[in-house]
């Protein structure tokens, strides 16, 4: 079992980043250390409470990723587990426990500064993209598509990465400008490929991976490899395969039980949507951690150690 | 029922069969003598506006049992569709086919046919290497056995192996394209080629008749035109085209026969339906049937390729007749099947399951031999005799690779030299070589250029069917 509910990690390592989920210290010039934190988010609100095991499911799940992944793709993970990392970074020992489940080791690569996104469901700004332009990435789509329907083949729809607030969706040629044909080939390629291959696996385990954000990042040795989490319910939609009906918004596997809480008291008026955000019922908090859980369990087929 | 052939029964699709087909070929028929009319009239012939306007309006109504009622009387089937067009269009009968000979028709329009049909399998290359591109580039770094001789040999990764076959099918598309580009029209050449008709036509105005040649060919949407042919196109032109197809055909069937290889070892499995039967009398049995069929159609392929060849090199002169029934059948069935072939290639490609587990335990099992050689050259730099320790590894390996290792760590020449197989050394990945780089490399700067130059190519319908 995973130590208690973390919403902040404070390590004796330099901070390089702190997300809205994820802590990122330096160990060294070829090293990282990246922590889950439990904080969840709903409607780009951070919640006050923390969502216990959210942290380990997140990054064991991308560790079960990067090892069933690797012949598509090279990947940043050294080593997920609290034991080895301690034994490699030893000022970690006294917070072996905090960092169990949730921490991941990962080889220092020079981020590309574009967000890899493939959609395979047309949902949430494609969907709003479509509905307003017909197009999607700036491409032009069949007409008479409907909310949620399956994008076969996926589409490759890169973005930028905003320092602050959403990322702005670019055109391939965007990508290309950026970064040379070569790598921007390489870069789509890659990403049809994961996530075409963590889209099947899942399907057959009751769960729609709709669309994902990839990273990928630059080695000092000039190769490209993927790095951050992979197709977890974070960095992708995860969607009930046994509840999709194309043609309307479809429930998330992980984070329902609490955007219906937060869409109640936006309805009834007792929040208005923006931070700070209103305190969370126990019952909530404990179905969503369930629900990451679930989906955990469901895609490894084991437990959350 | 009387005879119905397979490649139109089973094997051939809906559009490479309408491309084919008697409708469309009369339609091009009427198209040109549409355009020789046309022309003609441009360049001054007194042809009524009335005739022209008729003929247009009567492209794609050919009723070809009314034809073939002229045709039973006239044993001609060019004159049987002029007589029935001139009935449809009574205005255009008297300029109907002026000056021409029926290999202005015929040959023409084979010439449209074949570039379109070639199109038409361009479009379907590129399916086929979308759908492997997709295998190649999921498991670009997954390590299988290579073989030598169909005998294990080191390794290679799946991915790899997916690319030597996009590379054959990527030489076929480019000679496609080239093919395309470069088809040259028979154009407008009279009897036995010297246009002397057209001559007399425009009272020996020169000039008028290479105009009429070149205003006709770019009507039909030609940009090179023979300069010189006898009654008919140069039967070579059929050869080329033949080859190609013969070499896309060579491609499918080195594909199709690797996958029946690897189906045998479990490796790597063709599609199989879920009310699919194998076999009627073992009903366990799993046969690779889609690949078995590419490689039998791809015999008649590449055996059609010399009817071509024969038909050109037996051309008397200016022309005689006996190409005819040969071409009848062989082109079109060349195309046909052909079509065929690439239909079960992206289908087969499309639907590969990928026995990673099997192929895991294939390399584990050759693990212990390919880690001999790294032992041998250890062995050597800590101060061995390469001769012996060679011959070490040679008995040892005789008795199966099972305990290899350990074996070879107690025997007293290695044990001598304190060398024994690290963890490192049993790691397949340390033994692919430059296999994944190598995908990438073909996947990313090789091959988009090239998807580019087919999606330009084909026509909408097959480059709907390609995603780049």
């Amino acid at each position: 079992m995973t130590g208690g509910v973390l919403v902040q990690s404070t390590l004796p390592l330099p901070l390089v980043r702190r997300g809205k989920v994820r802590e990122v210290y330096a160990v060294d010039d070829a090293t990282l250390l990246l922590v889950a934190s439990d904080r969840v988010s709903a409607f780009d609100v951070v919640m006050r409470e923390a969502v216990p095991h959210k942290g380990a499911v997140l990054t064991q799940l991308s560790a079960f990723w990067f090892a069933r992944l690797k012949s598509v793709m090279p990947h940043h993970l050294l080593t997920a587990d609290a034991d080895e990392i301690v034994a490699r970074v030893p000022t970690l020992a006294p917070h072996r426990d905090e960092l169990h489940g949730r921490a991941m080791l990962t080889r220092r690569a020079t981020p590309v500064p574009f967000e890899c996104v493939v959609r395979g469901y047309i949902s949430g700004s494609a969907w709003a993209e479509y509905q307003q332009s017909g197009t999607l990435a700036g491409e032009p789509m069949p007409a008479g598509l409907v909310e949620g329907a399956q994008l076969d083949p996926p589409i490759f729809s890169p973005a930028t990465k905003a320092e602050q607030g959403h990322d702005e969706n670019v055109t391939f040629d965007h990508l290309v400008q950026g970064l040379g044909r070569l790598t921007a080939e390489r870069l789509r390629g890659a990403s049809l490929a994961l996530y075409e291959a963590g889209r099947d696996y899942a399907a057959q385990r009751g769960i729609i991976i709709a669309d994902t954000k990839f990273e990928f990042g630059t080695t000092s040795d000039r190769d490209l490899i993927v790095i951050d989490e992979i197709l977890t319910p974070d960095s992708s939609r995860f969607w009930p395969a046994d509840r999709y009906q194309a043609g309307r918004g479809q429930p998330s596997f992980d984070k329902q039980p609490l955007r219906d809480y937060l869409a109640d008291l936006k309805k009834q008026g007792t929040w208005n949507g923006e931070a700070p955000p209103p305190p969370l019922p126990a019952d909530v908090v404990h179905a969503t951690s369930e629900r990451y859980r679930d989906a955990y369990r469901r895609i490894t087929g084991t437990e959350l150690e | 029922m009387s005879w119905v052939s397979p490649l139109s029964a089973r094997y051939a699709s809906p559009a490479m069969q309408a491309l084919w087909g008697e409708r469309r070929r009369i339609g091009l028929w009427r198209r040109l003598w549409l355009a020789l009319m046309q022309a003609q009239k441009d360049l001054g012939v007194g042809i009524p506006d009335a005739a022209v306007n008729q003929l247009r309006s009567h492209l794609d109504d050919a009723d070809l049992e009314k034809a073939a009622e002229y045709e039973r009387r006239l044993r001609h089937d060019v004159m049987a569709h002029i007589h029935h067009l001139g009935d449809q269009a009574p205005a255009a009968r008297p300029f109907i086919h002026l000056g021409a000979t029926s290999a202005y028709v015929t040959d023409n329009a084979d010439l449209v046919l074949m570039r379109e049909a070639m199109q038409l399998l361009l479009g379907r290359i590129g399916a086929v290497l979308v759908a492997m591109g997709k295998v190649a580039r999921r498991y670009r770094a997954l390590p299988c056995l290579a073989y030598t001789h169909f005998q294990p040999a080191q390794l290679t990764t799946v991915g790899k192996r997916t690319t030597l076959w996009m590379q054959d099918l990527a030489l076929d598309a480019e000679e496609l394209l080239n093919r395309i580009a470069t088809l040259r029209f028979r154009g407008v050449k009279g009897t036995t080629g010297t246009q002397a008709s057209f001559l007399e036509l425009f009272d020996g105005d020169h000039a008028k008749v290479a105009e009429l040649d070149s205003r006709v060919s770019r009507a039909m949407r030609f940009d090179h035109v023979l300069p010189i042919t006898g009654q008919t196109y140069t039967r070579k032109l059929d050869g080329q085209v033949l080859a190609v197809l013969s070499g896309v055909a060579q491609s499918a069937a080195k594909f199709a026969t690797d996958l029946r290889l690897l189906q045998h070892e479990g490796e790597l499995l063709e599609p199989f339906e879920s009310e699919q039967v194998g076999s009627s009398a073992m009903p366990y049995k799993r046969n690779p049937m889609r690949a078995e069929r590419m490689t039998s159609l791809a015999r008649f392929v590449i055996e059609l390729e010399g009817n071509a060849w024969h038909t050109a090199a037996a051309q008397w002169l200016e022309r005689t007749l006996d190409d005819s029934a040969n071409r009848r059948l062989v082109i079109p069935e060349a195309f046909l099947a052909a079509d065929a072939i690439l239909v079960l290639a992206t289908n087969v490609a499309a639907g590969l399951e990928v026995r990673e587990a099997t192929i895991a335990q294939h390399v584990a099992k050759a693990m212990p031999y390919l880690a001999t050689e790294r032992l041998l050259m250890r062995g050597v730099k800590a101060g061995g005799d390469r001769q012996q320790l060679h011959e070490v590894i040679r008995t040892q390996s005789l008795e199966g690779s099972e305990g290899l290792l350990d074996r070879l760590a107690r025997a007293p020449e290695f044990k001598r030299l304190a060398v024994r197989a690290s963890a490192e050394e049993l790691d397949p990945a340390a033994y692919v070589g430059r296999a994944p780089q190598q995908v990438d490399d073909f996947l990313d700067r090789v091959l988009p250029d090239l998807m580019r130059s087919i999606q330009a190519a084909a026509p909408a319908a097959a480059a709907a069917e390609v995603e780049v």
